[in-house]
């Protein structure tokens, strides 16, 4: 299992984490790497713990023990305001759009950082409206009014919005029509080509496979495979194993 | 003669309702962003006016004295936040209502052994009065509605724009989201309460000059401010605001059937009625 590991520094380093929901224990030392704009596939059944990975990077679960480190840094004890500064954005897998605030208001929750010039904003704003331009027609409207497709993409937006350097990107097209699946899907391959990280947790197989580099496959709270996604197939027999499909 | 009582009732429903909605705003402000029921409130309220007292005595300027009170009942709110309530964040609200109840009768009863059980004086800024009909009606009463609607506005132009305001709507409707879009939580939350504080002093000064300043002045005005708050629905500072003028003409058009003693009556059953037919309050729209 060394694919990946010539790498000098990874971006997010997932050491060993375990984590616990009260008694339950979720992760059982769930370790993983993601590089330097490097599209990353994170699969598994429902409820092996692809989430709650997610969460613990983002700082919203505390690992019990393990770390994980963002370009060297450890962050496990960061509290996520401070996670998200660093430049990792997290798009949930009910996405959580605040409901009340308009389509621009949402975006301007990861956009009003200090630091950010005037003129950045409004070149932010527009990369936003040219990817999504249903996120243009829509700005003044609450974000609680879009369509389950039109969240996913304000979410994405939103995350955007902090010009992170990696997103955590959990089940974007889970429930949407397949032309919305193919937009998330290109939207993925814009933000690789802009060198922007992700770790993709899906349970749409293919679409995995085709915008993923490499894929890291769980089983009840640990990483059981890991392998490059061109050397994977949807009918091979890990992802039978792993996924049953 | 009715029409010219009714007008008057009018007028003194609105003022009464201007300050009640500023109380009412402070709570829930707080209410709506922490889940907490802030008991101390009227304790902060209470404070304020003392602050107030202090500082006309020391200054002999109403308008320093408010905004010193103000800005002092804010910060203390905010320490009572931190040191308190943060480390209760998340769990049972009851844990939440009991330190608040707490940190109610503590300041209640600070206020009684550093002040005494005598009330005391706020001079108003402003005496004169005008005639209203066969009455002398106080220019200070219309001082008061101004000064409350002017707060209120300014504090839906701090929330409707500005970036501040769209980090407290944000950590309002999802805490959890609005820190992992970075948004600086902990902070907002204590700013939150800092400035649901300050309205309460804010008031607690306003509102001085027309009754006497004592340790158990908060008690009537948090317990109106709460029938108003689930009135207007929990958390919804414009139904708060309405249903404080609803409430208080409603109270103001009693008092001439009934005694003014009496009228207070009219909070409770619009309370009840609203718990019974309307929970989620009158000015909240339904979800679909
Ligand atoms: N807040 C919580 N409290 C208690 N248990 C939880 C909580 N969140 C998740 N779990 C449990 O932890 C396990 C892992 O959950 P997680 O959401 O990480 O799974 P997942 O791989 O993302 O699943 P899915 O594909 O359904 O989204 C599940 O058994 C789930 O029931
Ligand atoms: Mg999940």
């Amino acid at each position: 299992m060394n694919i990946g590991s010539d790498r000098m520094e990874p971006l997010v380093r997932v050491e060993d984490i375990h984590t616990y929901y009260g008694k339950s224990h979720v992760l059982h030392g769930v370790s993983l790497e993601v590089g330097r704009g490097e599209v990353v596939g994170l699969l598994g059944r429902n409820g092996v713990g692809k989430s709650t990975t997610l969460k613990a990077i983002m700082g919203l679960v505390r690992p019990a023990l393990g770390r994980v480190l963002f370009e060297g840094q450890p962050v496990t004890h960061l509290q996520a305001d401070k996670v998200a500064r660093l430049g990792i954005a997290y798009v949930p897998e009910d996405r959580r759009i605040f409901g009340l605030l308009t389509v621009t208001e949402n975006l301007r929750t990861g956009l009003d950082r200090r630091g950010v010039t005037d003129a950045r904003k409004k070149e932010l704003l527009d990369k936003a409206h040219q990817y999504f331009p249903v996120l243009a027609e829509r700005r003044n409207q609450a974000g609680g009014t879009l369509s389950g497709g039109e969240q996913q993409m304000l979410a994405i937006a939103r995350a955007m919005m902090l010009e992170p350097k990696i997103i955590l990107l959990d089940e974007p097209t889970e429930g949407l029509m397949p032309r919305m699946v193919s937009q998330i899907h290109r939207i993925i391959d814009v933000l690789r080509a802009e060198g922007v990280a992700i770790l993709l947790v899906e349970q749409n197989v293919p679409l995995t496979l085709e915008a993923s580099q490499r894929i890291y496959l769980m089983e009840k709270g640990v990483v059981r495979h890991h392998a490059l996604a061109s050397e994977l197939r949807v009918t091979d027999p890990v992802i039978h194993q792993y996924l049953g499909v | 003669m009715l029409i010219e009582q009714i007008l008057i009732q009018t007028v003194n429903g609105i003022v009464t309702g201007m300050i009640l909605a500023l109380v009412a705003s402070g709570l829930t402000l707080i209410f709506g962003i922490m889940d907490v029921v802030n008991f101390a409130h009227g304790e902060l309220f209470m404070l304020g006016a003392y602050v107030g007292v202090i500082t006309l005595a020391a200054t002999g300027d109403f308008w320093l004295a408010f905004v010193i009170s103000t800005l002092t009942i804010a910060a203390l709110g905010a320490a009572l936040y931190w040191v308190t309530l943060r480390p209760l964040l998340g769990r049972d609200a009851l844990t939440t209502i009991l330190a608040t109840f707490g940190i109610s009768l503590v300041l209640q009863n600070y206020a009684l052994w550093q002040f005494g059980p005598v009330a005391r004086k706020i001079q108003e800024p402003v005496t004169g009065h005008f005639s209203f009909f066969y009455l002398d009606y106080p220019w200070y009463r219309l001082v008061i509605a101004l000064a409350s609607a002017a707060i209120i506005g300014g504090l839906w132009l701090f929330l409707k724009f500005g970036t501040f305001g769209i980090w407290i709507r944000a950590t309002m409707q999802d805490r959890v989201m609005a820190q992992a879009m970075g948004i600086p939580v902990p902070m907002v939350l204590t700013a939150v309460f800092a400035i649901g504080s300050g309205m309460a002093a804010a008031s607690g000064v306003l509102f001085g000059p027309l009754v006497g300043v004592n340790h158990a002045m908060g008690l009537d005005w948090v317990l109106k401010g709460f029938i108003v708050v689930v009135v207007g629905g929990m958390g919804s500072l414009g139904g708060s605001i309405a249903a404080s003028i609803l409430v208080s003409l409603l109270e103001a058009y009693a008092s001439l059937i009934v005694s003014p003693a009496q009228s207070v009556i009219v909070s409770f059953v619009v309370l009840i009625l609203t718990l019974l037919f309307r929970p989620t309050g009158l000015f909240v729209r339904t979800p679909r």
